[in-house]
């Protein structure tokens, strides 16, 4: 009897916290399901329409996955107008890349090596730039491009991504410069190289994987980017990137949604895919190189 | 400098000589200067351009006869005397601290989730990444289309359990509503930034301090509220003000799900200078409005500064 009571006793303690134990993991698994069906529920009903037949798209009954799949509309969309919105927005984004992450590597360097005057307060000033509103800088550029006489080019709206491109690149860029030692430098210096070689052979391909990171950082914000060119280019359609192509095709027809998840889908896709690769860099070049400096 | 003077011959120091001022003076300002005129020509002097149009009565004809005139602060005394922009600047405010609220709430208890210790951890936090990664103009395309009111997927699922109000509901046409969807898709492309933050400063603390605590007694609840959340006050408040500036430069996400309206209702600050610029071509008056995001931003991004400042020293 005793014995038995004892037993009863510490069974009792431990099944509590068993009990504790399963219904805390309990609720952390339907927090963490509840969590992920938020952040990939939407992606995956892009994809989900994007890939079924329209009347499994217009029912009031959804259905998840696709009875057949219809590749159809990737195909529209490649090789219609979409095909060119596409162009454009690769031929912008890259070119908006290539000058802003090539100036910005030797400004990145310079900032990393050289006692510039006053250069506390252009580091204030970069990270300030990011911060500045897009519409701030839209009517000036705005007007700028136009007496250039580059609206409705690639060279406009390259110019005006450049405005918020460049400082972030920049502030990026030297904060990789700055985890390379000097030292590396002044031995090539010594072996006869000159600053320029040292800098060329040396530094620039240990600061690959930052460049590389740089310019995924650059490409999507070019890619992603709305109200310069929807302000630059609204009646202009030949020269419409795909954000705001999808905007004004969802500003003027909502039901071909099939279609516009595609679009969608063919826009979202090269993103994901950079920012995967890259996002580690990312978060520490947003908070860490940004808190630390 | 005698002895190198007779063994160098003359055109060798000289070049050496010329090689020490090139790399230590030319050569950093040539460096300097592509990312400088950049930097200068398209977001400092910008930013000046935008003050002084603030003062004109600058529209379309300034592209024609390039003239406009100067106005005094009259764009300013419009926008201020003006109950609609008022009430754009007041919701653009009221939205703008809803979003951030909701954000750093939803961010700092996902990475509270993704602190703890299951199995299936590494994939939550790559799937919790993904919607940072979809584009802004996506993002408010395929909500929309959660939101669409006969076929959309919300409206099934709330009417499915047990809400028959919303068998067909409109999600855009009413203000209070649509700023909820659009709250919804801000929250959705905010929150993983601030929970992958939070994360790596949370991993940061050491277990010990929460063994510490828990053999003293604390349950869960206050080991968060009294120990971890404030070892992390100086990230919380950057993560803070960081939103804080996205929530006040929303822009695609309106202009894609409502263009601003019904009627105007939804427009906040960013939205109403683009319609004032690029509708109405009232450049003079567009230039206040941004002048006045401007001001407000410069002043939360001074906080921004003086943090990082503070974390530095």
């Amino acid at each position: 009897m005793n014995a038995n009571r004892d037993f009863i006793g510490t069974d009792r303690s431990t099944a509590y916290h068993r009990m504790a134990r399963i219904a805390s993991l309990t609720g952390t698994y339907f927090a963490a399901i509840l969590v992920g069906l938020f952040a990939v529920g939407p992606i995956l009903w892009m994809i989900s329409t994007a890939l079924k037949p329209n009347a499994e798209i217009f029912t009031r009954t959804p259905v998840l996955i696709p009875s057949t799949v219809v590749w159809d509309r990737f195909v529209i969309v490649l090789t219609g107008d979409f095909g060119r919105y596409l162009l454009n927005s690769i031929i912008v984004s890259f070119s908006t890349v290539a000058l802003s992450v090539t100036a910005a590597a030797m400004a990145g360097w310079v900032l990393a090596r050289y006692p510039i005057p006053l250069k506390r307060y252009l580091l204030i000033l970069i990270l300030g730039a990011q911060m500045f509103p897009f519409v701030v800088l839209l009517i000036p550029i705005f007007i700028l491009v136009r007496q250039l006489g580059l609206i409705g080019t690639y060279g406009g709206l390259v110019l005006a991504y450049l405005s918020f491109t460049t400082p972030l690149v920049v502030w990026i860029l030297r904060g990789f410069f700055l985890s390379i030692p000097i030292e590396l430098e002044e031995s090539a210096m010594v072996d006869g190289a000159t600053r320029v070689q040292a800098f060329r052979k040396i530094i620039l391909p240990m600061a690959l994987p930052g460049i590389a990171s740089a310019s995924v950082f650059g490409f999507i914000s070019a890619w992603n980017e709305l109200l310069f060119a929807l302000s630059f280019n609204r009646n202009n359609p030949s020269m419409h990137t795909l954000p705001v192509a999808l905007q004004q095709f969802i500003g003027r027809e909502t039901t071909d949604w099939g279609m516009i998840m595609a679009a969608s889908l063919v826009f979202t896709i090269p993103v994901v895919v950079f920012f995967l690769l890259t996002h580690k860099h990312m978060t520490k070049g947003m908070v860490m190189g940004a808190v630390k400096g | 400098m005698s002895g190198i003077e007779i063994t160098t011959p003359l055109h060798v120091r000289r070049r050496l000589r010329g090689r020490r001022l090139f790399e230590a003076r030319i050569l950093p300002a040539l460096f300097l200067l592509p990312a400088g005129l950049f930097v200068f020509g398209l977001t400092v002097w910008p930013v000046f351009r935008a003050f002084q149009l603030s003062f004109t009565d600058a529209n379309l004809a300034m592209f024609t006869t390039g003239e406009f005139n100067y106005v005094g602060l009259n764009q300013y005394v419009s926008v201020f005397t003006s109950t609609f922009f008022r009430s754009v600047i007041l919701r653009t405010a009221v939205f703008g601290i809803a979003c951030v609220a909701l954000t750093m709430t939803v961010g700092i208890s996902v990475s509270l989730l993704l602190n703890r210790d299951f199995k299936g951890r590494t994939v939550l936090a790559i799937l919790v990444i993904l919607p940072w990664a979809v584009p802004r103009v996506a993002a408010a395309i395929v909500w929309q289309w959660m939101f669409h009111d006969q076929f959309g997927l919300m409206n099934w699922l709330l009417y499915s359990a047990g809400f028959e109000l919303f068998r067909g509901f409109a999600w855009f046409n009413q203000p209070v509503i649509a700023f909820t969807a659009i709250a919804i898709v801000i929250v959705w492309q905010s929150f993983p930034f601030i929970a992958v933050s939070m994360l790596a400063g949370l991993q940061s603390i050491p277990g010990e301090i929460h063994d510490a605590a828990m053999i003293d007694g604390a349950g869960a609840w206050q080991r968060i509220m009294n120990i971890t959340l404030p070892m992390l006050k100086s990230l919380v408040l950057v993560l803070t003000v960081i939103s804080t500036i996205w929530a006040f430069k929303i822009f695609d996400q309106v202009f894609v799900m409502t263009a601003g309206g019904p009627a105007r209702q939804t427009e906040l600050l960013a939205i109403t200078t683009w319609r004032e610029a690029f509708t109405q071509h009232n450049f003079g008056r567009a230039s206040a409005l941004a002048m006045v995001m401007f001001f407000i931003l410069a002043g939360i991004t001074a906080v921004y500064l003086r943090l990082i400042r503070e974390e530095e020293a």
